[in-house]
């Protein structure tokens, strides 16, 4: 099963998609319409671009850095929260989720990609 | 070429820079080392832009803000201007934006 | 919402910070053996308020175009770095090695 798979089937996973790093592609599974799981990826991908500059900056002060390179993100509203690790995103309804089992199974599968790729 | 960008009131550095942010030429007062970070930054920079005017066309559904063309950052003393593949480094006492502006379109390759 | 002293207590907590609207450090606890300093806390800080800055333009923008209303306004922001995260929310943040980060007790503790 795709770490995409396996996020969308977890309870009060709302949506999963996986969007490819030149930002032509995407695809999602749940309840998300393509237009919107296309404008999703397309702002997980801006943040995630902003989220490296970041960390690099955060590297000019600091050797080693842990902050760098940047594995993932996330930001929460009051009723939903999204993750992303990587070229993967998840939208998590907060009432109906553990966002630590979520991240940790995002971190686990995506936490090391190799940064030439964003 | 792109040297002569220096010849304008302020301008301090200027940097051609790859598709990939490396560094292609530069010249002024930086260091090989700073070039090169310029270089990188104004890259990373130009994409997460890029990004951003892509979200705003979606938010908007008003066009004209994609593909963005260049960027300024203004800072207290310093400013950042930034127009195809080339940066430059800008002293705010003496340049003026709209000249080194207009001197990057002229200059961009 | 817990103080920075009682932040330090959360699971694998290296340092908890406050900053300004403007992303400025203002206040700060650090744990001790780590390579933070005030200037980089000050850093971490400003990428704090940057990236809830931005996730409010985004939120913004999918609730107007999508009618989904549940992410305005933005409580809160984690970077995962490749050993740390740091968690924020408001004007407070902490940061976490990720090993022992618990995601969920750190937004609990910043009040969200």
């Amino acid at each position: 099963m795709s770490i995409v798979a396996e996020l969308a089937a977890r309870p009060g996973v709302i949506a999963a998609g996986e969007y490819s790093y030149r930002g032509d592609r995407f695809q999602c599974k749940g309840e998300l319409s393509e237009e919107h799981a296309r404008m999703a990826s397309i702002m997980c991908r801006a943040t995630n671009l902003s989220a490296h500059m970041q960390t690099h900056f955060l590297a000019l002060g600091m050797d080693p850095c842990p902050f760098n390179p940047a594995s993932g993100w996330s930001v929460r509203g009051p009723h939903f929260t999204v993750c992303v690790m990587a070229n993967v995103f998840c939208f998590l309804d907060n009432t109906a989720t553990s966002l630590n089992e979520v991240m940790r199974l995002m971190h686990k599968h995506l936490g090391r990609e190799p940064e030439d790729l964003i | 070429m792109i040297r002569r960008l220096l010849a304008i009131d302020g301008v301090s550095a200027v940097c051609h820079f790859r598709d990939d942010g490396a560094l292609v030429e530069g010249h002024g007062v930086l260091e090989e080392q700073h070039m090169a970070g310029l270089a990188m930054f104004a890259h990373d920079y130009r994409r997460i832009l890029q990004s951003h005017a892509d979200q705003l066309s979606m938010f908007s559904q008003v066009r004209g803000w994609t593909p963005p063309k260049g960027w300024i950052v203004h800072g207290k003393d310093a400013t950042v201007c930034s127009l195809g593949n080339l940066v430059c480094l800008v002293d705010n006492r003496e340049a003026s934006l709209s000249e080194v502006m207009r001197e990057l379109a002229d200059t961009q390759y | 919402m817990q103080s920075l002293d009682e932040l330090m207590k959360l699971p694998g907590a290296i340092a908890s910070f406050e900053f300004s609207d403007r992303g400025e450090l203002t206040e700060h606890r650090l744990a001790e053996g780590n390579a933070l300093t005030p200037d980089i806390l000050d850093l971490v800080s400003h990428v704090c308020i940057a990236n809830i800055s931005i996730a409010t333009m985004q939120a913004r923008g999918w609730e107007k175009v999508t009618g989904q209303a549940g992410f305005y306004p933005i409580e809160g922001f984690t970077l995962v770095g490749f050993d740390w995260s740091t968690v924020s929310s408001g004007n407070r943040g902490v940061i976490l090695r990720n090993e022992e980060a618990d995601y969920q007790a750190a937004y609990d503790a910043l009040g969200v």
